[in-house]
């Protein structure tokens, strides 16, 4: 490659690098990506089994175990279930739904703010997924990270709260926009609350606008029913093999 | 750095210089604590000291499916500003990229 000089003269222009200077590799590696790839492996193990996978988040306290008891409690007489529940320390989620009955394998995570797919991986072989309709990965609570981690679940279920303020969808927007059901948890609450479901539904919606939205109460049972009837229906078009991945 | 460390050869991470990330709004990464995190983890693990991390913060985008409008979301409103429509098709924010890595000529 030539150019003239400023005396008029042609010079040689050099295909080396100046001294000094680097070269660049444009990589785009997704930081994810081991994760990603074993949500994947996960994805097609619960194919091959027809198994309902759903991951359940949330902040710490808003109900989530409660909830897999009530759901145990309601279920279990129709679909073969199982939970395995993800906490930083102790056992006392898995030991709280075991007493409904069904299998329930507690993962701690030692100080973890979320699961990964890993870990879930590494625990499958504990669960006869052939014959297991549903099962349930109840998260760390925790409304930030778990939202980046894909674990090869069908659908993801977020539980808010009244307790937790109606404001909480655009503080925490990631964990909404990939969610498929906000379950609006402590109901029984509502009377005594300046929370408006329909403040928190419309923040959640300006978010995902494909969002289902449930309220319930696992101790007065409302909406249990309709949550229960939402996961029914999901584990039938499992089974029908219809196409449940988000 | 273990993802570098499994995609790149020895003799190439010993001439990295820098390592720049792209990290979406969405991505839940504050570059801030990031840099704090990355002096820590050189502190404990020596060897790339002098590997600078450079770090940008990527806005949400998103495309409309409809009108294939491209709009800067504000305020987290995953709504489409040409035709007004609700999308969810995201082409940018969520990355958590390991962009462009530097090496000694």
């Amino acid at each position: 490659m030539c150019e003239k000089s400023t005396t008029g003269q042609a010079v040689e222009k050099s295909t080396k690098a100046p001294r000094g200077t680097v070269a660049c590799e444009n990589t785009n590696i997704n930081l994810l990506k081991a994760n990603d790839y074993v949500a994947d492996v996960i994805r097609k193990e619960m194919a091959k089994h027809q198994t309902l996978l759903i991951n359940v988040t949330s902040s710490a306290g808003s109900g989530k175990t409660t909830l897999m008891q009530k759901t145990a409690e309601r279920l279990k007489d129709k679909l073969n279930m199982a939970v395995m529940v993800g906490d930083l320390e102790t056992e006392r989620d898995a030991v709280r739904i075991r007493e409904t009955g069904i299998q329930a394998l507690q993962i701690v995570t030692g100080g973890i703010c979320h699961l990964e797919s890993q870990m879930i991986h590494q625990v499958l072989d504990q669960f006869d997924l052939a014959n297991i309709d549903l099962l349930f990965i109840e998260n760390v609570g925790n409304l930030v990270c778990p939202a980046s981690f894909d674990l090869g679940e069908d659908y993801r279920v977020t539980l808010i709260a009244t307790t937790e303020g109606d404001d909480k969808p655009k503080k925490y927007p990631r964990m909404f926009l990939t969610s498929d059901l906000m379950l609006v948890s402590k109901s029984d609450l509502l009377p005594h609350l300046p929370f408006s479901v329909d403040a928190v539904t419309k923040d959640a919606r300006e978010v995902n606008h494909e969002l289902e939205v449930i309220q319930i109460s696992s101790l007065t049972d409302e909406g249990i029913d309709a949550w229960c009837d939402w996961l029914v229906k999901k584990v039938v078009a499992k089974k029908e093999g219809k196409n449940v991945l988000v | 750095m273990r993802t570098l460390e499994m995609e790149f050869e020895q003799e190439q991470l010993k001439q990295m210089k820098a390592i720049h990330l792209k990290v979406g709004i969405l991505s839940n990464i504050e570059p801030r604590l990031l840099q704090n995190a990355y002096v820590a983890y050189n502190q404990a693990n020596p060897g790339y000291e002098r590997v600078g991390l450079h770090i940008e913060s990527v806005d949400i985008k998103v495309k409309c499916e409809v009108c294939t409008h491209v709009t800067h979301v504000k305020n987290y409103r995953f709504l489409c500003e040409n035709c007004g429509r609700p999308t969810k098709n995201i082409i940018q924010g969520e990355e958590m990229l390991i962009h462009k890595v530097e090496f000694e000529d």
